[in-house]
Order: C-alpha cells, then structure tokens, then sequence
C-alpha cells in the first residue's frame, strides 16, 4: 500500500485503535503512544501489511492490540487501577442524561476483564465483524460468537449495577 | 424455554448475540425468529442485546478526532524517520567496525601484539558505550517519574 494512502488511513483509524488501546492499557495517554507507536511501525516498515491477506483495519488494531500487550508485559509490577480509565463518576450537577449514561457504559466497562472490554469495542463499537475481530484477537473466528456472547452477559451485569 | 439441557440457554444467548451482528446462516436466523415468536423472553433477551449494542456503539469511548491524529501523524512522521536515522546509523556503525575488523586482520605490517592492542582498546571503547546505553535504557524503562508532566 502507498505510504501516503496508507498515513490516511491510519488517521481515519486513529480514534478507533485509541478506544481499543485504552480498554486495554487503562489509561488514555500510555493507549496514545500505543496508538502512534503501532503508526510509526505501520509506516517504516509498510511491507509488513499485505493487502492480499486482508483489509488495514483488523491489521491494524492487531498491531496496536499487540503493542498494547508488550507494554502491559513491560509494566510488570506496576498496577492499574480503574480510576485510570478516562471515566468519571456520574456529576451530581450534569443535567445531560446522555453524559450519564455514557459515564455508566464507561464505568460499567472498567469493570469487565479486559478480554471482554476488547472484544466489545471491537464489535460493537468499531463495528468489526467476526472474521475480523478473530484476526485482531488472534482466535478463530467461531469462538468469537460465544466469547462475545458471555462479555455482553458480563456487561448487562454489570450495567444492573446502575439502576438498568 | 422448555429445554432440559442447561447449556440451551447459552447455546441460544450465542445465536442472539449472533442474530443482531448478522452473523448467522439463514438457518440459524430462522431459529432465531421462531424461538422469538414462541418466547416473550427471548424476545425480551434480543431486545436487551440490541439495547446494550446501540449503547456501546454510541458512547465516545475514543479521546482524539481525526484532526488529532492528523497532528500526532505529522509527529509519527518525526519519529518514524528517526527510527529509520538509527536504523541506518547503526547498520553504517556496524558496517565499518566488521571492515575495520577484517582489515586489522589481514594487515600483514602490524604483529600479533600490536593487533591484539589495537582491539583491545576499540573493544574497551565500545563496551564502555554499550554499558552506558545500556544502563541509560534500563533507568528510563524503570523511571517511576518518567510520566510526571511539570
């Protein structure tokens, strides 16, 4: 893929690998330079993404999802504590019910395994579909079914939890 | 669901989970939609499914636009081109030390002792840099200050 096209659609794809980046790192600045790291590796080394074997997107998000998990590996001892995620609490003073609802996704969230935040926000945030969520996870795409399956039955547990 | 076997209703969650992504064989869409008509739950169940998807798909759970990462992509550019400068550099350093090194070799003016010199003061001097680079890559890896913003 030319360079140029390809810096265009990592830009498109920028916020997308961001939200899955801080479901996975918890915190919005370590998901950032994730997100970049995986551009800069995207772009000096373009050869690496084959166009036959498949779109950029779950590429993509495969290579900031694996950069994510090297970081998380060189964490090691350093513990990540959910009032790291970009969540809020609920404001007394907002009168924006839509605010609310998104800080209970949010917090509702945080909460889950990452196994199961990352694979809600690949599909029903970014829209991927099973065949891609598999390449990005690196599962075969038949158990994706059922692993999204019990993270959606974790998250309406969870989101009980906030008067549902 | 009148269904004796516990792992049914599992089975069915999946197909639910399944039906809203369109994910599944005209078969099992089939399946889906009779168990709906026969079942106020499982209607009641993908409803709540289609709920809690529509939710997650609208909440911003991304920080940055395009536009900013349209900017953070200039500075990707910065740093992919620095990666490519060190790639090159130590490639270049690399490079000339194996050329120097088979030079040194096959230089048949200089005996076994001065050739021994020769590499024993290089090779001092480049163990020196490289525990020094060294140690500076393990203090800022283990820097517990390194994300404090002033």
């Amino acid at each position: 893929m030319e360079t140029r096209l390809m810096q265009h659609e990592l830009i498109r794809l920028g916020a997308g690998a961001h939200a899955l980046a801080i479901q996975i790192l918890g915190n919005r600045d370590d998901a950032a330079d994730a997100v970049q790291d995986a551009m800069v590796k995207a772009l000096t080394a373009p050869g690496a993404y084959d166009a036959k074997q498949g779109p950029l997107k779950p590429w993509f998000y495969r290579v900031v999802r694996n950069r994510c998990l090297d970081l998380l590996r060189g964490r090691r001892s350093t513990t990540e504590t959910v009032d790291a995620l970009p969540a809020c609490g609920p404001d007394p003073e907002s009168a924006l019910d839509t605010e609310q609802r998104d800080s209970e996704i949010k917090q509702a969230l945080e909460k889950l395994p990452p196994a199961h935040r990352q694979i809600l926000v690949l599909r029903d945030y970014l829209d991927l579909g099973y065949a891609e969520i598999g390449v990005v996870l690196d599962v075969p795409a038949g158990t994706v079914m059922s692993r999204l399956h019990r993270a959606r039955n974790a998250m309406r547990e969870e989101l009980k939890n906030y008067g549902e | 669901m009148a269904n004796d076997n516990p792992n049914a209703g599992e089975h069915i969650g999946e197909l639910l989970s399944g039906y809203i992504d369109g994910e599944l064989t005209q078969q099992d869409r089939q399946r889906v939609e009779l168990l709906c008509q026969e079942s106020e739950t499982v209607r009641k169940d993908l409803e709540e499914l289609r709920a809690l998807r529509e939710r997650i798909g609208r909440t911003p759970l991304g920080e940055f636009d395009a536009e900013a990462w349209g900017e953070r992509m200039n500075d990707t550019g910065v740093r992919a081109s620095a990666l490519i400068g060190w790639i090159l550099f130590i490639g270049g350093l690399l490079l000339a030390a194996g050329v120097f090194v088979v030079g040194l070799l096959f230089d048949d003016d200089l005996g076994i002792l001065g050739k021994l010199i020769i590499v024993g003061v290089y090779g001092g001097l480049a163990g020196l840099l490289i525990s020094v680079v060294r140690q500076r890559l393990i203090e800022r890896k283990t820097d517990k200050y390194k994300n404090v913003r002033i």
